[in-house]
């Protein structure tokens, strides 16, 4: 009986996703299913037009620059916090974790106002700020996690090999380490990609990305493209979720 | 999370008196500049929420007044209370059973399973917003059933209560699914077979020995849903009606229709020191670690 309600469940979770799917290929001119006819009518239009091209091209550059800025924040912090005793280390942890704690619309209204008196709301340099602050701490999850499993005997070797700080740094450390650095930069990149209120309050017309666009698009006009962008990140999700269990066929940690 | 190649356990000694060189420059330069930056750039813009809240327009605690007294506040805060329940007691009842297959089984099922709940999770919020838009709406595939089956006029579902409720909780399954696998996973399938051994039935097995072991999951999915459902934003706003507010709806409301600064800034105060005051008993009992880890 166990089996039959979490396979029920499983599908409740997975049609609502499937169904955006034939809508992409909807002629519909709203929100009709079953659609009334095929076409491909709505990728062309998704492809050529500006209104949906630029905030395509914005989540990308703003979650590439939210990565690079969490990264600069995170790895030096990752590496002071685990491997240094100090006094006042649970409220640099409780500093890190933050953004996690505060809830999203907080920190959008809280933004919204900061920005807002810097005169950057409705600018890429904004949201990238924004988005790259949010994302800390997940990638510091990640990343001291992994600097806690590091083996410390392994750059004691290569020092007393001959090797010097920034060699055994560079040679040793960073190699080992990479899978999990790499892990907390796609979690970063991911947390600002998905990102959908703090950006709705700052974004404005300037750096409005994909999710604002989704949800300005759903409340103000109902435009059946939406269905084509669901279905592209949709299909990105699945190859990211495929590649990632073929990279680790034990992998129980899929998230 | 991350594959650690050898249990901190059983690192030499040494290790530690190297890690206590507190005194060492090294720390300053490696914690101070991200510490600077999320105090400016994070703390700084909270704090000043937290400082127009009793400004705006002038230095009172007008605002928070207005919030406990006036009933349209105090339902909204009660609504988001009562939501919040809901949608974690339903994604409990529905994620309990999956967590407990994937982590019981070890074939494909189980994998199948992760599988979809992975992609769940990875799915964005306004991807499968816009889906129960679709499936709830007045050309969906639920009213298209109800006209075929002939049942008259299909009930109103879009923009209600219930759609909000349902989407969130379509959202906030994954979560709740995951911290639940967690700790499931952990449970020795020894245990169960010494209960069943001692001749427990597979039901009382699973009560005396799996349903106790599995509880810190329940905690830990349970705190998770309920604390992202009081400040839930997107889905609310699009598949909710206004007649039924939740927090983060008011707080949209005041900024974008009334700019009221002052107003928004308290409601945002209230939300994130419920939100701090639950996470505070947690820490008390379990420890904020387990909650991330």
């Amino acid at each position: 009986m166990g089996l039959s309600l979490a396979c029920l469940v499983a599908l409740f979770l997975l049609l609502p996703i499937v169904i955006v799917v034939p809508m992409s290929f909807s002629t519909a001119i709203s929100f009709e299913f079953p659609p009334p006819g095929y076409s491909l009518g709505y990728y062309a239009k998704f492809f050529t037009s500006e209104e949906w091209l630029e905030p395509t091209l914005n989540s990308l550059v703003i979650a590439l620059g939210a990565t690079a800025l969490t990264m600069l924040l995170v790895v030096p912090a990752a590496f002071g916090y685990v491997r240094y005793r100090f006094r006042g280390k649970a409220l640099v942890n409780l500093l890190m974790m933050a953004p996690l704690i505060v809830p999203h619309v907080v920190s959008a209204l809280a933004y919204y106002g900061f920005l807002g008196r810097a005169r950057l709301t409705g600018t890429h340099l904004g949201v990238i700020v924004a988005h790259g602050v949010l994302a800390v701490p997940v990638a510091f999850l990640v990343i001291s996690a992994t600097l806690k499993g590091f083996d410390r005997n392994l750059e004691r070797a290569a020092m007393s090999s001959g090797a010097g700080p920034l060699r055994t740094f560079f040679h040793v450390t960073l190699p080992v380490l990479r899978p999990g650095m790499l892990v907390g930069a796609l979690f970063a990149f991911l947390s600002s990609f998905n990102e959908a209120v703090v950006v709705i309050f700052i974004g404005g017309r300037g750096a409005a990305t994909l999710p604002k666009k989704m949800y300005e698009s759903i409340r103000l006009e109902s435009d059946p493209v939406i269905a084509v962008v669901s279905t592209l990140l949709v299909s990105a999700v699945v190859l990211g979720v495929l590649v990632s269990a073929f990279l680790r066929p034990r992998g129980a940690n899929a998230a | 999370m991350a594959g650690g190649l050898s249990p901190a356990a059983a690192l030499p000694t040494e290790v530690r008196t190297r890690a206590a060189r507190s005194r060492s420059p090294a720390v300053w330069l490696l914690l101070g500049p991200p510490s600077l930056v999320l105090t400016l750039l994070f703390m700084l813009p909270i704090g000043l929420v937290l400082v127009t809240s009793i400004t705006d327009p002038r230095m009172s605690l007008a605002h928070y007044q207005r919030i406990f007294t006036v009933p349209l506040y105090t339902h909204v805060m009660l609504n988001t209370f009562v939501t919040s329940l809901v949608v974690t007691a339903l994604c409990l009842v529905l994620g309990y059973p999956v967590a407990y297959v994937m982590a019981r089984r070890s074939d494909w099922v189980s994998t199948l399973l992760l599988t979809i709940v992975a992609m769940s999770f990875w799915t964005g919020f306004l991807v499968r917003t816009y889906a129960w838009l679709v499936i709830l709406g007045s050309k969906g595939p639920v009213t298209g059933a109800y006209q075929a089956l002939g049942l008259g006029p299909a009930p109103q579902l879009l923009f209600t209560s219930f759609a909000s409720t349902l989407g969130m909780t379509h959202i906030l399954l994954p979560y709740m699914i995951l911290a639940l696998f967690a700790v499931m996973k952990k449970i020795e399938p020894d245990q169960l077979k010494a209960a069943a051994s001692l001749g427990a039935r597979p039901r009382a097995a699973f009560a005396a020995v799996f349903l106790p072991l599995s509880l810190p999951g329940v905690v830990n999915g349970s705190l998770l849903v309920f604390v992202s459902c009081l400040g839930f934003f997107v889905t609310p706003i699009l598949l909710g009606t206004p007649r039924d507010m939740m927090i983060s709806q008011l707080i949209n409301q005041q900024i974008e229709e009334l700019l009221a600064w002052g107003f928004a800034s308290a409601v945002a105060v209230i939300l994130l020191i419920a939100t701090g005051l639950i996470l505070v008993v947690y820490n008390r009992f379990a420890g904020l670690d387990r909650l991330w880890g």
